[in-house]
């Protein structure tokens, strides 16, 4: 019985039952609550032994709820969670999250536990996301059910990524960092155990989403292969699909009889189909953000031809190194300025600047040169991507450098990429950054590969739009 | 394919597992050249007016491992040369078939087009660096099947190698030629169905005919309907 796919009562409730919500300090049950009290809608506590959670009547079952909730949180053991699921399908509830582990990753007897997850499923409209799951945080109605300490709860201020994730720990790692440098989240979603609810149907979901401009995932396992891939083609269309597929799967036992067999192990192959399906593929967790940070920050790149704009010679030289290196196929090429975008600059700066790319503006820059530096750059048409370099440390620069940049950024069609670095201040940039709407990385190679997504992104739309 | 194509490869399939002539049967059933090529069974007499001399001698079987390193190929062979050939092949592999094939001339890389099935994806063609270093060079690309001409062409040029089809030093290696075969693998991996299991086009070169294959395996899988021939453990690349 999966008729019911809408997510919305799952990512958009309107009311909420936490199933073992109790008032004992470090319990599961009572750090979901409580972070769910700053939840826009009714949260309902469901505990056999108290009257009251945090202050709220609590109710001793499902039954006894005033109204039939969107979605359960299942925040017991694993167990009882089976028998509470069953329940919460007679009810009527439509979604369930079950964050239990000691199912199927947990031997023999969690996957009998699973199984009877599966037939509820089967027997009910109620779907089930995990079991074994960090479930949901989403910043524009404050339902989080993340019930470790969670780096991301910087990422508050909410975004267009749509983050998804097979592990947990991954995820809130992964974005707990990236939060250091600012990162726009529109929801992060543990898959966990994916008894029901998988990749797919939030590619879906998130695909149409119209809050959502970017969907990050990160998966050990493909539960529909081929159909994700067709998803995620159409999806390709409308918004960038990034993939981390972690761990090789297991190849048939045949396969080592061919060339072509052992060749494919079973990862190049995965690197063929998600090129032909629109989706960029990345291999750590921080590639995986920063992915997912400019390609939803930033527009596709019209070409590959990138210009540098530096303070400091030795990063403008790294960067150029960075550019001409190939790699996954995408190539990028340094950008020949113009004679009058030359002359721009050099009227604008020093006699001993280096006006050709990358463009050296030397420590002797203020914050006006580059401004009207990268000014002069976006309007050059022999570029097609920039990269700004924010240095904080040469004397002529003040703090209103990021506002300099910022400004000129915000009036470009063009991808502008910020390179900053100022040692333990760093982060506070970015940050800074972020704010306004910048995407920035602390580090030249980082800021390059940016670049890189951007053309792969603008091949991918070429790629689809000639095809169909 | 017609009809009697259609028939004639189900009949190889349902034979068992198909040596190099009938494999090579099969790629030219979907368009794909082969070299102009005689089989030989055991006792039979070669008729030497139907061979295109300098020839190639093959041992024919799917069941001998690495028929190179085994002595089992034998290049450049000259009309006055080849009944002696015949002999010494005959001794060294008895009642083994043996192909006489004409001798291409071909310039530029060797390469290799495959098609397997991934276990979560399905039915996937490859295209690459080819020839016994192929597995060292690890220069290939990979698509699903179905393919279209155009995605073909793509992965065409993510190889290391993709200048030498667009005119690096003088090469000019039609590529669309190129393009349509690894699409005829994708569709021939199709149409065998549930039984397939692996092909390796390997090496496919450039001659003045075009692409054209020179040796090619076509491994079968369990789902096979007679399972006489019983696949052993001889299914490994030559």
């Amino acid at each position: 019985m999966k008729e019911n796919t809408n997510l919305d009562n799952l990512l958009n409730p309107r009311s909420i039952a936490v199933i073992g919500a109790t008032n004992t300090p470090g319990r599961v049950g009572r750090i979901i609550f409580e972070q769910l009290l700053g939840f826009k809608g009714h949260v309902y506590p469901v505990n056999i032994r108290e009257k009251e959670v945090l202050g709220k009547k609590a109710y001793h079952n499902v039954y006894a709820l005033p109204e039939t909730v969107d979605l359960a949180v299942i925040a017991i053991g694993a167990e009882s969670s089976v028998r509470v699921a069953k329940d919460c399908a007679r009810k009527g509830i439509p979604k369930l999250i079950v964050v239990a582990g000691g199912f199927s990753e947990a031997g023999k007897k969690g996957c009998d536990l699973e199984d009877q997850l599966v037939s509820i499923t089967r027997n009910f409209k109620t779907r089930i996301l995990g079991p074994n799951t960090l479930g949901l945080f989403l910043p524009h109605n404050k339902l989080d059910t993340i019930f470790v300490d969670h780096g991301d709860r910087a990422l508050g201020g909410g975004g267009k990524v749509a983050f998804i994730s097979q592990s947990g720990s991954v995820g809130t790692e992964a974005l707990g960092l990236a939060s250091n440098t600012g990162f726009g989240m529109r929801a992060f979603v543990g898959l966990g155990n994916k008894c029901d609810l998988n990749e797919l149907d939030f590619l879906s979901w998130f695909g149409k989403d119209e809050e959502t401009n970017c969907l990050a995932f990160y998966i050990e396992s493909l539960t529909q292969g081929r159909r994700f891939l067709e998803e995620a083609l159409k999806v390709s269309l409308l918004k960038p699909v990034v993939v981390l597929k972690a761990g090789r799967s297991e190849t048939g036992a045949d396969a080592v009889s061919s060339h072509t067999g052992r060749l494919a192990g079973s990862d190049r192959v995965v690197g063929g189909a998600f090129h032909q399906f629109g989706i960029q593929r990345v291999f750590d967790d921080e590639e995986l953000c920063d992915a997912a940070k400019t390609l939803s920050g930033l527009p596709p790149a019209a070409g590959n031809r990138v210009a540098i704009l530096t303070p400091a010679g030795g990063y403008g030289v790294m960067g150029a190194d960075h550019v001409e290196m190939p790699r996954g196929g995408i190539r990028l090429e340094m950008a020949r300025l113009s004679e009058k975008t030359i002359n721009r600059i050099r009227s604008r700066s020093f006699s001993f600047a280096s006006c050709r790319n990358p463009v050296d503006l030397t420590a002797s820059a203020n914050d006006r040169m580059i401004g009207d530096a990268l000014c002069a750059i976006i309007e050059d048409d022999m570029v097609d991507i920039v990269i700004c370099t924010a240095f904080f440390s040469p004397p002529s620069i003040t703090g209103r450098l990021v506002e300099v940049i910022s400004s000129r950024i915000k009036s470009s069609e063009k991808p502008v990429i910020v390179f900053t670095q100022y040692g333990p201040f760093t982060d506070r940039y970015l940050r800074q950054f972020h704010q306004e709407g910048v995407v920035g990385f602390p580090s030249i190679g980082r800021a390059v590969r940016a670049a890189r997504f951007l053309v792969e992104r603008a091949e991918i739309l070429h790629a689809i739009r000639t095809s169909s | 394919m017609n009809q009697q194509d259609r028939i004639q490869l189900n009949n190889m399939l349902i034979h068992g597992y198909p040596d190099e002539f009938e494999t090579k049967a099969i790629l030219s059933s979907f368009g794909i050249q082969v070299p102009r090529s005689i089989r030989l069974l055991p006792e039979e007499k070669l008729d030497l007016e139907a061979v295109t001399f300098p020839a190639v001698v093959k041992v024919c079987s799917s069941r001998i491992l690495h028929k190179t390193d085994q002595g089992g190929v034998v290049l450049g062979v000259e009309s006055g040369k080849i009944a002696e050939t015949i002999d010494v092949f005959r001794k060294k592999f008895p009642n083994i078939p043996i192909l006489v094939e004409e001798q291409i001339h071909f310039r530029g890389p060797e390469l290799i087009v495959g098609a397997m099935v991934d276990p979560n994806f399905g039915l996937a063609v490859m295209v690459g660096m080819g020839g016994i270093l192929t597995e060292l060079y690890k220069d290939v690309s990979f698509r699903l099947a179905p393919l279209t001409f155009r995605e073909a062409g793509r992965m065409i040029r993510e190889l290391t190698i993709a200048p030498a089809f667009f005119g690096y030093r003088g090469l000019n290696c039609d590529p669309d030629h190129l393009a349509q075969i690894i699409t005829s693998a994708a569709d021939l991996a199709h149409r065998i169905g549930k039984s397939f299991s692996h092909l390796d086009i390997n090496p496919l070169v450039f001659s003045n005919k075009g692409w054209i294959a020179l040796d090619a395996k076509l491994i079968l899988g369990r789902n096979q309907k007679n399972q006489d021939q019983t696949p052993g453990k001889n299914n490994s690349v030559n």
